[in-house]
């Protein structure tokens, strides 16, 4: 195990130090930026998605999950062999991961850690909004949300006037009706319904052009991906991939904890696809509510625990990198001595995140979104700033 | 004033006759609870939640053993399992009474009403339970209170296997008690779980607008401590709701300045002051204004809510009356967005769709198969539309907010569902006149609308806009 405690600090630091010689200072402000966000629910498995390489406690108690083929990322740490997309945004500059981190919730509880996860907080059901949301009304960016799934997800809550696509298989009704709705709507001074019916008539000429209308998300993701691309178009986009929840037959490459990867990783190669060269002012960030067991449980598959890791893409990461502060596997290393412990609060990514794609104050996102709790501002360290 | 019927209830059908006194018509239908009209299956609760339980025995104590190295079986097998206990069946069956109330019975108002209080104590998405218990839960629990006062309904719902198990109370463990110490001596610790505590006081009683302190969910969640379902091997949390003394806290707790000593007697107690204190029924008229009148009540409107709830002593009939009252005195004024689930029955109800299948057709399901597609028509519609009520995403219900239904896809659904549902109407309401006196029954502008519909030739083109113009969004 070559990998200490104070690898993340050492890393970032020559991060930092590349950064000023390959990497031009983009000047961004008049560029529009993109923030996607993935939620994973479920609780996605940090371990299985990005093992650790050569660790004996992991390998003892992994034994019948430890997959083949990974794909080497750097001399600590491989790739599930499936995370295909990732790993080509990965070779590009354009894939990191944050490894070890989790929000800080300890619980397990998939109902009262997927609400924490969304609104940021500590008290399960204690808040009403989503922190990307309160982050977008401290932006001034209403209207610019999109939600791809049916219901607005508490995450974007605390604005008004998000989008969401979440196509239904059934026809629109013509665009002469539509059109109609419309002013009937602007007559009555009803302008929220009358600005959604515009986007509804827009929509229904789209997909009349023959595009798909399919629910898969990667389908979702291209069309995501072309929306985020169109200057006047939405600037933060949220997936949900459900099904992380893997307590059976979790299994090794084509276990069920795969399908759900496999699931994120072609969210991430539509919205490359569908952004185009806009993958480089866009960032794409993951978000569960909690890591699983390092130990295997009778059924093969993992029970909820607590450490996981994010998944970061896009152009305005600073460059291909695990960020982590490890905290090691052994017994006493472990979280309540059965779970990867997380070192970094996963809301300091999120925060950090946010302030640089939104072009805002670090310490204002700190206080106003995230009620001025300990967060640290990791801005410079993984993005372009 | 017509709106008035689409605001506590979902409008006039083609077989009402205007009432002629509006709110004699809705008040008189909040004294008894009524028979269900649904005709076909009613399962109790019990039976229900025994499905549930063999469910997840079967899942989790067997399939994942047995098929630890097979995920391609252990997902046929737990397939096969779903259908052995019902899992696609329950949920629709119980939309179908809970629909029929809305669209078949005399008492259209008692059903809005059923629906607010089934969403005030909601359950939310969690485990399966929507699948086989919600629905029970809120016939058992919720609509067979509506004639008694809030009090015995919040204490009934508070103990109801259902919110238990929901909000986690099983795990709520004082941590002086004697199980503490004795998951103490294992090197374990056990200790307090607030979530049904302060659900209690926030989302079904006093709402935070009382001023309590996390201090005082705290000792709330002291108070509850113990009260969980009876384990068992094979039934595992499905036992019924008991008092075990081993989890419970000793000592007094304090709950907003009063004393209440340990024990099982203590809950029941302390809901009692809960209901009684003014914050709770301040609290509760206001998410009856706002769910029938406007997302932003007065303090004038609640008043005589108020009013009633302390001159009956909470007995929610009494209480009902105001609130239908209110909504009447200001139907004028307001319009209120109507949820995704309010306006499919009101469309239904006054366009005469055929919403809801057969009692016999519901009948000809058998265990052990998968239901037919037309027999899981009404969960999916639900699911469709935006809002399943027995899928809400967390304790606090579906919203009662318009923003929070504003969305073009939520939008985009009520279009094309409009449309789905013409095609399911009876020939005799596919006719010009049926529209004709349909929108005179329900609608105090008749003619603006049929101007405005009467620009698309076709019917089910005047039906959909009909259904989309902001005066039915808005009722």
């Amino acid at each position: 195990m070559k990998i200490s405690r104070r690898n993340f600090l050492k890393g970032s630091a020559t991060t930092l130090f590349l950064a000023g010689f390959n990497f031009p200072v983009l000047a961004n402000t008049n560029k529009k930026k993109n923030l996607v966000v993935i939620m994973l629910r479920g609780g996605m498995d940090g371990l299985c998605a990005v093992p650790i390489i050569g660790d004996k406690n992991f390998e003892k108690r992994r034994k019948d999950l430890i997959l083949d083929e990974t794909i080497k990322l750097n001399s600590d740490f491989a790739l599930h062999p499936k995370l295909k997309n990732f790993h080509n945004l990965w070779q590009k500059n354009l894939g990191a991961v944050i490894h070890a981190t989790n929000i800080p919730y300890t619980k397990r509880s998939h109902f009262d850690g997927q609400n924490l996860m969304e609104t940021g907080g500590h008290i399960p059901y204690a808040v009403k909004t989503g922190w990307l949301g309160r982050g977008m009304k401290l932006a001034e960016l209403k209207g610019d949300g999109l939600a791809l799934a049916l219901p607005m997800p508490l995450l974007l809550r605390g604005i008004p006037s998000n989008d969401n696509f979440y196509p239904s298989k059934k026809r629109l009704p013509r665009t002469e009706l539509l059109k109609l709705l419309k002013s009937i709507y602007a007559e009555k001074s009803e302008h929220d319904l009358a600005n959604m019916m515009e986007i509804i008539a827009n929509r229904s000429m789209m997909s009349s052009g023959g595009t798909s209308m399919s629910r898969k998300n990667s389908s979702l993701a291209y069309k995501a991906g072309l929306e985020l691309k169109k200057i006047n178009g939405p600037k933060v986009a949220v997936f949900e991939v459900d099904g992380f929840d893997t307590h059976a037959a979790q299994g090794g490459v084509n276990g069920s904890h795969s399908d759900s990867l496999i699931e994120m990783d072609s969210i991430f190669k539509s919205l490359e696809k569908g952004l185009g060269n806009e993958i480089e002012n866009t960032l794409v960030l993951t978000l569960t509510e909690f890591g699983r067991t390092i130990e295997q449980n009778g059924g093969r598959g993992t029970e909820h625990g607590y450490g996981s890791a994010i998944f970061m893409a896009g152009g305005l990461l600073k460059k291909s990198q695990v960020y982590t502060d490890w905290p090691g596997l052994k017994k006493k290393e472990l979280f309540e001595g059965r779970d990867l412990n997380s070192t970094i609060d996963a809301r300091s990514v999120y925060a950090s995140a946010m302030s640089t794609v939104f072009d805002i104050d670090f310490k204002r996102i700190n206080k106003e979104v995230f009620w001025g709790d300990k967060l640290v501002n990791l801005s410079d360290k993984l993005f372009k700033v | 004033m017509k709106n008035f019927y689409r605001k506590v209830a979902f409008g006039l059908g083609p077989d009402d006759k205007t009432p002629s006194d509006p709110l004699i018509w809705a008040t008189n239908q909040l004294n008894d609870i009524p028979e269900f009209s649904w005709k076909g299956k009613i399962l109790p609760e019990k039976e229900l939640r025994n499905y549930y339980r063999d469910y997840v025995y079967g899942d989790r104590k067997v399939l994942r053993k047995k098929f630890k190295n097979n995920k391609e079986g252990y997902k046929r097998e737990k397939n096969k399992l779903r259908h052995a206990t019902g899992q696609k069946f329950w949920w629709n069956l119980e939309l179908c009474i809970r629909y029929s109330e809305a669209l078949k019975s005399e008492t259209p108002v008692l059903a809005k009403l059923w629906y607010f209080w089934g969403n005030h104590f909601a359950i939310s998405e969690k485990d399966f339970l929507a699948q086989y218990t919600t629905g029970a839960y809120q016939r058992e629990i919720i609509r067979a209170n509506m004639n008694q006062n809030f009090e015995k309904m919040a204490q009934e719902a508070t103990i109801g296997w259902s919110m238990i198990h929901h909000l986690d109370n099983e795990q709520n463990i004082g941590p002086k008690s004697q199980e503490a110490k004795w998951a103490r001596e294992k090197g374990k610790t056990k200790g307090v779980n607030e979530n049904h505590a302060r659900e209690l006081l926030e989302l079904h009683t006093v709402s935070p607008d009382c001023g309590y302190t996390q201090e005082d969910v705290i000792q709330m969640a002291y108070i509850m401590s113990g009260w969980r379902p009876k384990w068992g091997k094979r039934r595992l949390e499905t036992g019924d709701v008991h008092f075990n003394p081993d989890a419970h806290e000793p000592g007094t707790k304090i709950v907003l300045g009063k004393k209440y000593k340990r024990g099982r007697k203590s809950l029941s107690v302390a809901i009692t002051d809960l209901v009684n204190h003014p914050s709770c029924r301040k609290f509760i008229a206001m998410k009856l204004c706002r769910y029938l009148i406007t997302d932003n009540p007065t303090q004038e409107m609640m008043e005589p809510i108020i009013k009633a709830w302390e001159k009956s002593d909470g007995f929610l009939p009494e209480v009902h009356k105001a609130a239908v009252e209110v909504a009447f005195n200001y139907s004028d004024k307001y319009n209120k967005f109507q949820n995704p689930e309010n306006w499919l029955l009101q469309m239904s109800k006054m366009a005469d769709v055929d919403l809801i299948p057969s009692p016999s057709f519901m009948n000809l399901y058998q265990l052990g198969n998968k239901p037919i597609k037309d027999q899981r028509a009404l969960e999916r519609l639900m699911d469709e539309l935006g809002q399943h009520p027995y899928l809400a995403k967390q304790p606090n219900g579906w919203s009662d907010i318009s923003e929070d239904w504003m969305s073009p896809e939520l939008l985009i659904r009520r279009l094309v569902y409009a449309r789905e549902a013409y095609y399911k109407k009876s020939g005799k309401s596919q006719t010009t006149e049926f529209y004709e006196e349909m929108i005179e029954k329900n609608y105090d502008n008749p003619s603006e609308i049929l101007q405005i519909i009467n620009q698309h030739k076709e019917l089910v083109h005047k039906h959909v806009i009909l259904f989309n113009l902001p005066e039915t969004l808005k009722s």
